[in-house]
């Protein structure tokens, strides 16, 4: 694990505040889903076809000259614990981190760019790029994809576009995610409506780490549900537009929490919220984010915390399980985790 | 004390927000079943659920395919119809021509259009194609063909044999 670990930065690009919002847009994702010609689809796929899907994908992602100098692994090689950290950086998904099957992940050395092998589809690609950074995330992805496909022979329908396993990512397999910290929205009980109201523009809204995860610390992957039918910049636009929206919505659930007769209330949550944080003596992964979610909207509201957002975004990695055990060097008891999260929080909030 | 949704017993430790198809539900667990429900990842925090997800996923999907009578399969992979509709995945790319109508009226639904108006892919035919990428993409191709012929998918195996010749014509 250790070794795994020391691989990797402490700090990630794509988690520097950065952009029109910093205090709302942690970072943006463009994923494309992509398949071979020739290849039944993972699921369905013999044990020496997977094999062979990784090794074509793997060259050809080190052919691509992208990933000169990064990481390449096969995912029967790693430990839970190593699935885990590269799971909490998100380069890897939950599904790949469970699978039994022999996939593989491709992480580019400023860790912007990543390619997961054999996950639902035979090529998940991603471009990772701090702040509210549709276009720009876009553009980086789409130099990865058309890398790949030249020298991959992608299956395409002229009908049905991009083929992928599930129906759901078939057309362009584009996804766009922006990481929304939405504190407000959520305080003042207004999350389902915005999440219903997003539905209605083909927008979904799931935890922080994509499908299938809990939301922490009011953090939301935001993203497009439906990708066939229009074009990729199209679907870029939708989503800017989307979260242009998302984003009123929550200044105004600052201002009302700025202004209204709660204010003594939010302020007294959020400077408890940081008094936890710089005094604790033991704390979970989950406390951490519920508190660091209170004085991240503190910050916002332009409240004496003396924290930058960057600060807080590294904090959101850092503190994670598998980081804490990679920062320990060590396996720990989860007693002993929380312990060490409450030392190194004391350390860098003091 | 609020007790433990999952068990009752314990007093509830754990509060964790699920988002599920644009819900949020809030669950309130003690900390031996957050660990357990989250036993899929690095059980500290009760961060997945995967189950939760993909079964409220294939719900979704079922409810939008047209039933089929008779056993339909995928000609080239032999998935049955029935058993997509059960687990929301397809076997292969020839599925899509296999299901066609099926699969029309479905992309209809959930994308809203059944046809594909983004970016067209022309086979691995990038112009900047480097030696040793055009000499994968032809080993890549020729396997296909094979198993196209053998899936005696001829339509396929005639489309990637043009594919083919494409590429061996610009290598010259």
């Amino acid at each position: 694990m250790a070794d795994l670990a020391k691989g990797f930065r402490p700090y990630v690009a794509w988690a520097n505040a950065r952009g029109a919002w910093p205090d709302m847009i942690f970072s943006t994702r463009v994923r494309f889903a992509r398949n071979l010609e020739g290849f039944a689809f993972t699921n369905r796929a013999a044990p020496a076809r997977l094999t062979e899907i990784r090794r074509l994908a793997l060259t050809a992602v080190k052919e691509s000259g992208l990933f000169s100098r990064g990481h390449f692994f096969r995912t029967e090689t790693l430990s839970p614990q190593e699935k885990n950290f590269l799971a909490e950086r998100h380069h890897i998904s939950p599904v790949l981190a469970a699978t039994l099957l022999a996939a593989g992940v491709a992480v580019s050395s400023d860790e912007d760019l990543s390619v997961m092998v054999n996950e639902e589809d035979h090529l998940r690609l991603q471009c990772l790029s701090a702040g509210f950074a549709i276009d720009e995330a876009y553009r980086s992805a789409l130099k990865l994809d058309e890398a790949l496909g030249g020298g991959l022979s992608y299956s395409y329908d002229g009908k049905f576009g991009f083929l992928t396993a599930c129906p759901t990512n078939a057309g362009t397999g584009i996804r766009i995610s922006c990481l929304a910290h939405l504190p407000a929205l959520a305080r003042l009980g207004r999350m389902p409506g915005a999440l219903e109201s997003l539905s209605r523009l083909g927008v979904i809204a799931r935890g922080i780490y994509g499908e299938g995860t809990y939301v922490l610390g009011d953090f939301y992957q935001v993203s497009n549900a439906a990708c066939l039918g229009r074009s990729e910049e199209e679907f870029c636009r939708n989503m800017d537009t989307v979260i242009r929206n998302l984003i009123r919505q929550e200044i105004d659930a600052r201002e009302q929490l700025l202004t209204g007769p709660g204010k003594l209330r939010t302020e007294d949550a959020v400077f408890r919220a940081l008094g936890v944080l710089r005094h604790a003596r033991s704390i979970s992964y989950g406390e951490f984010m519920q508190n660091m979610s209170l004085a991240r909207m503190g910050a916002a509201m332009g409240w004496a915390i003396g924290l930058d957002f960057s600060t807080f975004n590294q904090l959101t990695l850092l503190m994670q399980p598998a980081h804490i055990q990679a920062a320990a060097g060590r396996a720990l008891t989860p007693e002993e985790r929380d312990a060490f999260r409450a030392d190194s929080l004391r350390k860098k909030l003091n | 004390m609020k007790l433990c949704e999952e068990c009752h017993k314990a007093p509830a430790a754990v509060f964790l927000k699920l988002a599920v198809n644009n819900k949020v539900t809030t669950v309130h667990l003690c900390e031996g079943c957050a660990a357990k429900k989250s036993a899929a990842f690095g059980a500290e925090t009760g961060i997945f659920n995967i189950s939760d997800i993909v079964g409220n996923m294939n719900g979704y999907l079922n409810d939008f395919l047209p039933a089929e009578r008779g056993a339909l399969a995928c000609r080239a992979c032999g998935l049955k119809y029935s058993r997509f509709r059960e687990t929301g995945r397809l076997g292969c790319p020839a599925c899509y021509k296999s299901f066609e109508p099926q699969l029309t009226e479905l992309m209809k639904r959930i994308h809203g259009s059944a046809r594909h108006t983004g970016r067209a892919y022309a086979g691995g035919g990038a112009p900047k194609l480097s030696k040793a990428g055009a000499a994968r993409r032809l080993e890549a191709l020729k396997t296909a063909i094979m198993t196209a012929v053998e899936k005696e998918d001829f339509e396929t195996a005639a489309r990637l044999r043009d594919a083919l010749r494409e590429l061996e014509n610009r290598r010259g």
